[in-house]
């Protein structure tokens, strides 16, 4: 009976606590933005996992992937399709299909140059299912002459 | 009390203030729910519509307006559409014997306490019949929930006003009201401060809200006894849900916080000022604590409050037989 009396006064206690802690919550500055008139600090989403994007070895859209298909082997989803180039060991093709993609990394991790990393675009949106069906290359020559204009 | 024809066209007159009230407090309180709610979040809350949201409410009760009232198979006719009818209007019989200033009483009652204890009961009787004319099993466990709950708050909830009713000697509201002072600690919180906190408790119970919102628990019985109402039906049940919690306030501010008095200058803008402090409350209590269980519920009741109310009563019958 004295121990149930001093648990119950602990539980009001902490019943008080939790209200200073939600009662300091109320005067602190919301953590959200307004989406569409603000955005958030691109700092803040580098931990996000988009869709795959490769790296840039040079300032024109070159790729440093040597076409080696680890990444292809390595994909649960088998969500990547890589073609040799005729010359030399760069791509000709580097398609992705987001649709089928769990983002997993198995392909960041197996790629050996390094040449494949996850995106931080959250913004992505789509209305159909061809648009998620990604052509790497031609994207990293896009954000090329993005950077260069 | 005459029943003369001015009487009357006072309680007419009165009546329809009350829906004023009832709808007015109705829009007010979600604006308000939903931005308290969103800064304990730490997010904005409805910012869109109207300048920071503020008309979000008004949209909102629009919409109920225009929806279909979409009646289920298999449903009680009658009594599906006589729950909320019933849930409303008893609130505004609640309303008339609250003091609001010291000439502002709609009908002043010398048993305006047992006026208001009784017409809560049909507030209870509106949501069985909600849950159970509308023949789904959610409903029925909402409105079982509901009556278990209301019966076991209601006796905590009496007995803590009884205890001021001893002190006070009265059932009138206005006279309770009368027996306390200006200042804070001429108020009945001061003499009876555990019957004011278990009148707080119970009051939460007694409304149905968070953390004692088990007849309407979202995340176990969709929407409880009303989960069959949309349109109108379900805004009625909205608008007498928030009613029921102004009223409680009202009376929690009669009985404890000394009515219209206020330090510096007496008047019916102390009720509302500390009427709407307790409702604050209740919605900072709904945002900070989680639903219980509802043996836990019931146990906090039968074991805690209604022991503590006895023993409260006793000691100021003690007290007051003595003095």
């Amino acid at each position: 009976m004295f121990r149930a009396i001093v648990d119950n006064i602990k539980g009001l206690w902490s019943l008080i606590v939790g209200l200073s802690i939600t009662g300091r919550f109320f005067f602190s500055p919301v953590k959200t933005v307004h989406y569409p008139r603000q955005v958030v600090d691109p700092e803040s989403l580098a931990s996000y996992r988009g869709p795959l994007e490769l790296v840039p070895a040079d300032d024109v859209g070159g790729s440093k992937c040597v076409s080696c298909q680890m990444c292809v082997r390595a994909c649960p989803g088998n969500c990547l399709t890589v073609i040799k180039g005729k010359e030399g060991k760069a791509p000709e093709t580097y398609l992705y299909d987001f649709t089928l993609c769990c983002l997993c990394a198995a392909c960041v991790e197996s790629c050996p140059t390094s040449a494949i990393r996850f995106s931080h675009n959250v913004y992505l949106t789509a209305r159909t299912r061809e648009e998620l069906h990604m052509d790497l290359l031609a994207d990293l020559k896009a954000r090329a002459a993005k950077a260069s204009q | 009390m005459d029943l003369s024809i001015t009487s009357l066209a006072q309680i007419i007159i009165a009546c329809l203030m009350v829906i004023g009230l009832m709808v007015a407090n109705a829009v007010v309180m979600v604006y308000f729910e939903r931005k308290t709610a969103g800064f304990i979040q730490r997010r904005p809350g409805p910012y869109e519509v109207g300048p920071r949201g503020t008309i979000q409410a008004i949209c909102d009760s629009m919409k109920l307006l225009g929806k279909q009232l979409f009646i289920p198979g298999n449903v009680d006719w009658l009594l599906y559409f006589l729950a909320p009818v019933l849930a409303f209007f008893p609130v505004l019989l609640l309303f008339l014997p609250i003091p609001f200033g010291k000439f502002l009483t709609a009908m002043s009652v010398d048993e305006g306490i047992l006026l208001i204890l009784a017409f809560s009961g049909l507030g209870v009787i509106s949501n069985i019949l909600a849950g159970w004319s509308s023949n789904n099993k959610y409903g029925l466990l909402g409105a079982a929930r509901a009556v278990s709950q209301s019966i076991a708050y209601e006796i905590p909830m009496i007995m803590s006003l009884l205890a001021v009713i001893f002190l006070s000697g009265s059932l009138n509201l206005s006279q309770i009201v009368e027996e306390q002072g200006s200042w804070p600690w001429q108020w009945n919180i001061c003499v009876q401060p555990l019957a004011f906190f278990i009148y707080l408790v119970s009051l939460v119970g007694e409304t149905n809200r968070a953390p004692f919102d088990l007849p309407e628990a979202e995340s176990e019985l969709t929407a409880g006894f009303h989960t069959e109402y949309s349109g109108m039906g379900f805004a009625l049940f909205f608008l007498s849900e928030y009613a029921n919690m102004l009223l409680v306030s009202f009376v929690c501010v009669t009985f404890f916080l000394g009515g219209w008095k206020g330090p510096f200058l007496d008047g019916f803008w102390w009720t509302f000022i500390k009427a709407y402090l307790i409702m604050m409350f209740i919605v900072w209590l709904r945002w900070t604590f989680p639903r219980v269980r509802f043996d836990q519920l019931l146990n906090i009741n039968w074991k805690w409050l209604l022991p503590l109310s006895i023993l409260n009563l006793w000691i100021t019958a003690i007290v007051v037989k003595l003095l």
